[in-house]
């Protein structure tokens, strides 16, 4: 393996973090005056599987209780140790060396070792296996095993800090002799153990007694699966649960209207408004660019989500190093400013009519925002229609390109920026909605920018600058809000709940009042 | 005044002499009317919006508030009669136009025809109706000649087997072997001769079919594959309306209420009329048969 010496500013961050990580244990608690007990919490739909590579939000509950990943992020997006201890970045940024905690144990009573992390990215570059965490692994060469707690990950080219702990964040630790067997069956270090898991019905965990940090506060957490949301409102209410976990806005703000607590975490999605630029009228520039201005975003975000987020013009969460609020007062709801790119795009009345907003049918709060698009389209003489569609056939439509424009969510905006290309209408390569080669070539060299641009300082910033013109400019897809998976509601004598970066659910800091 | 137009009178006048079906009529007839004028009626479009005012309760200038994007209830739930009211008619129109025939078919001529017709029937018959009308929009895509057309096939079996049953009470009486003796042909006998004194219980099912083709557009909308928005329908604010049972539980009480009443009015004029007709058929072969006796 070629190690580089490493850099002192680089070995002087990992060593604060190191010491940084005795005070993460009680994250966003005050756990000595928190009592234990059992914690139920509503979830609005059933777990897909144990598998920690699979960040379905419905796994979201599951995946920071039963697993440990290599780092945590602060919500604030500062990476801190956990079952790595300290992590140094190569002086060329082509690899990071990772030390693990020792003494960390499997449920099972193996020990967490290098040698289950390189099984761990073994399953990670699989692209079968690796699911999620599969595209993360693109940067990455090989890995090389030095010594039971030592592991040297090497990459490609040189790779920013920030997509480095993007990766080590991402990475949690599962036992090499379950890994073909993860998705029935749990192979994690974490807080909590399986208990018992009811199909449809409820999954339990029980505390590691035996965890490396200090065990959790609850000695059981009972997950019960609800089937809407007024049914897990009614629960909370009735006092038959403590937590409503990734429950809606509306129902939310209305119990914390009624005094429950209402958390929200640091890694919101983003709504945006995809288009597909290969398709009609969406083929022309301006007409793109007039959706800028075409979206009523403080509506959108009232109607639809309750409020609980914040609008943007930029596919950021505002953790994101690559946010610039600036552009949500430059491209402002705005008529006038749209009706003039319409004009300048120089297409008829019918080809501007030409398209249609493809909407959820499942999902009330989507088809009231897209009733407000097209609302707002008819003002400046656009009358379309709405293309309901619902479960497959809306998931094969919005994956495969099979659309004009719809609405979609997306995640990974709270992290390293080029994070954003793991959701599919951002994707810079085999882009499955614009198609290969991609249409925007200007985008793509953004991306690689930022890529490629190492450090933390004005190049860096120049080149998040670069790639929000060009997101902008290119304007396939048109962000309108924040909002929040994995919203908490939780009733007044919990406490200590974490703000995890990626709005997952912490047990283990939670506790009774 | 021609026979037919007496008879005609003398049914609306036993109908509306039950006090159930007279409010019912003017139950149905205010649908109608407020539907067919609500642009001079309702000073509200139900589709325009206005964001400042979402989920308004209830008061003099939304007698029954707002929608989650400031939409007049009172507004769509009036409009949305105008979905309902078109979707049972047009069902009710593809229903007979396409039942009635096969029944006249098979019923008259019997044998090889009447099987491959009937089993027909039968199997749309075995197909439950909401699935298959989820079916078909799924192939045509949401619209409410999707609705329309889907409700419309559900109902053409109960058109066939009436019509079919109709046809063989009728096809040895001697009126129309009669017609059949001096030549006439079989389609001149099936439409002029046994169809005619056929309508009773079809007109009873025309009612019937009207309530199960409001009451099915509005289970499609409200399971989400019904007219899709902005057009108001009173299924989509029933389904809409549920997600703010908490916020604003009178959304869904206009519309609610409206169908509730649109389906009963409906049920009770069909129940009515069907025995109307029933009676008044008895009493016709009541007639006839004095009649039979005094013939010397």
């Amino acid at each position: 393996m070629k190690f580089g010496s490493l850099r002192p500013l680089g070995f002087l961050r990992a060593l604060l973090l190191a010491g940084a990580a005795l005070s993460t244990a009680a994250v966003g608690a005050s756990a000595q005056d928190l009592k234990g007990g059992r914690l139920r919490v509503a979830i609005l739909a059933d777990i897909h599987n144990f598998d920690p590579m699979q960040f379905s939000g419905v796994n979201f509950p599951l995946i920071k209780n039963l697993y440990d990943s290599l780092i945590e992020y602060t919500p604030e997006g500062q990476p801190i140790p956990n079952l790595a201890s300290e992590w140094k970045i190569a002086p060329d940024s082509k690899s990071v060396a990772i030390t693990l905690r020792s003494g960390v144990n499997f449920h099972s009573g193996n020990p967490v070792n290098a040698e289950a992390v390189a099984a761990t990215l073994k399953k990670a570059a699989d692209p079968q296996k690796g699911k999620n965490v599969y595209p993360t692994m693109s940067i990455v060469q090989d890995w090389t095993v030095n010594g039971p707690l030592g592991i040297t990950i090497n990459f490609k080219n040189p790779v920013p800090v920030g997509q480095i702990t993007d990766l080590l964040q991402f990475l949690s630790v599962i036992e090499p002799s379950g890994i073909d067997t993860v998705e029935t069956k749990h192979a994690g270090s974490g807080p909590f153990i399986l208990g018992e898991r009811v199909l449809g019905q409820r999954v339990t965990m029980t505390a590691n007694a035996k965890y490396w940090q200090k065990p959790p506060i609850v000695s059981e957490i009972v997950l019960t699966v609800f089937s809407d949301n007024d049914a897990a409102s009614a629960a909370i209410e009735s006092g038959a649960v403590d937590i409503i976990y990734g429950g809606n806005a509306r129902s939310a703000v209305r119990l914390r209207n009624a005094g429950y607590q209402l958390i929200q975490g640091p890694g919101p999605l983003v709504q945006v408004f995809r288009i597909n630029a290969t398709r009609g009228p969406f083929k022309n520039d301006k007409f793109r660019q007039a959706f800028n201005y075409l979206m009523d975003r403080e509506a959108i975000l009232r109607v639809g989500y309750a409020g609980v987020g914040e609008v943007t013009a930029l596919p950021w969460a505002p953790a994101s190093p690559a946010t610039d609020k600036s552009y949500n007062t430059r491209y402002a709801f705005s008529l006038e400013k749209a009706q003039a790119l319409l004009k300048e795009s120089g297409l008829s009345a019918a080809e501007l009519s030409n398209w249609k907003l493809t909407a959820n049918g499942g999902d009330q709060d989507g088809m009231a925002i897209s009733q407000i698009v097209q609302s707002t389209v008819a003002k400046v003489g656009m009358n379309i229609q709405l293309d309901v569609k619902q479960g497959a056939e809306l998931t094969d439509a919005m994956l495969t390109g099979k659309f004009d424009a719809i609405f979609g969510g997306i995640g990974n905006i709270q992290k390293f920026p080029t994070r954003v290309g793991t959701n599919s209408i951002y994707r810079t390569t085999n882009n499955p909605i614009l198609g290969n080669p991609h249409p925007f070539p200007a985008y793509v060299a953004a991306m690689q920018r930022v890529d490629t641009t190492l450090g933390t300082g004005e190049p860096v910033k120049q080149a998040y600058d670069n790639l929000n013109k060009v997101l902008v400019e290119t304007a396939f897809g048109i962000p309108t809000n924040t909002f929040d998976i994995g919203l908490i509601v939780a009733a007044k004598n919990v406490g200590g709940i974490t703000r995890e970066i990626d709005n997952m659910l912490v047990g283990r800091t939670i506790g009774f009042r | 005044m021609t026979g037919g137009m007496q008879r005609s009178l003398d049914v609306l006048r036993r109908l509306l002499s039950h006090r159930g079906a007279l409010i019912s009529v003017i139950y149905l007839a205010v649908v109608v009317f407020v539907a067919t004028f609500a642009r001079w009626i309702i000073p509200y479009d139900p589709v325009v919006q206005d964001l400042t005012s979402t989920l308004e309760a209830p008061s003099a200038k939304h007698w029954f508030g707002t929608d989650e994007l400031g939409r007049d209830l009172m507004a769509r739930a009036v409009y949305g009669a105008r979905t309902s009211l078109i979707t049972a008619a047009g069902a009710v129109v593809i229903a007979g136009v396409v039942g009635i025939p096969i029944g006249l078919v098979a019923g008259f001529f019997g044998g090889w025809r009447d099987a491959i017709l009937m089993r027909i029937v039968d199997v749309l018959l075995s197909l439950p109706g909401i699935l298959f009308a989820m079916a078909l929009i799924a192939v045509l895509g949401r619209s409410q000649l999707a609705a329309l057309v889907a409700v419309g096939i559900t109902g053409i079996p109960s058109f066939a087997r009436i019509t079919r049953a109709q046809v063989l009470s009728l096809r040895k009486r001697d009126f129309v072997m009669a017609v059949e003796a001096l030549g006439g042909s079989s389609t001149y006998n099936m439409f002029r001769t046994v169809l005619p004194n056929s309508w009773s219980p079809l007109l009873v099912q025309v009612v019937i079919l009207s309530s199960v083709a409001i009451l099915l557009e509005a289970a499609l909308a409200f399971l989400g594959v019904g007219i899709p928005p902005p057009t108001p329908s009173w299924g989509e604010m029933l389904r809409t309306g549920k997600s703010f049972l908490y916020e604003a539980p009178y959304y869904a009480v206009l519309p609610g209420i409206v169908l509730t009443l649109t389906i009963l009015s409906l049920d009770t004029l069909g129940r009515t009329l069907a025995w109307v007709l029933e009676d008044r058929h008895e009493l016709g072969e009541e007639a006839e048969a004095e009649a039979e006796k005094a013939r010397p």
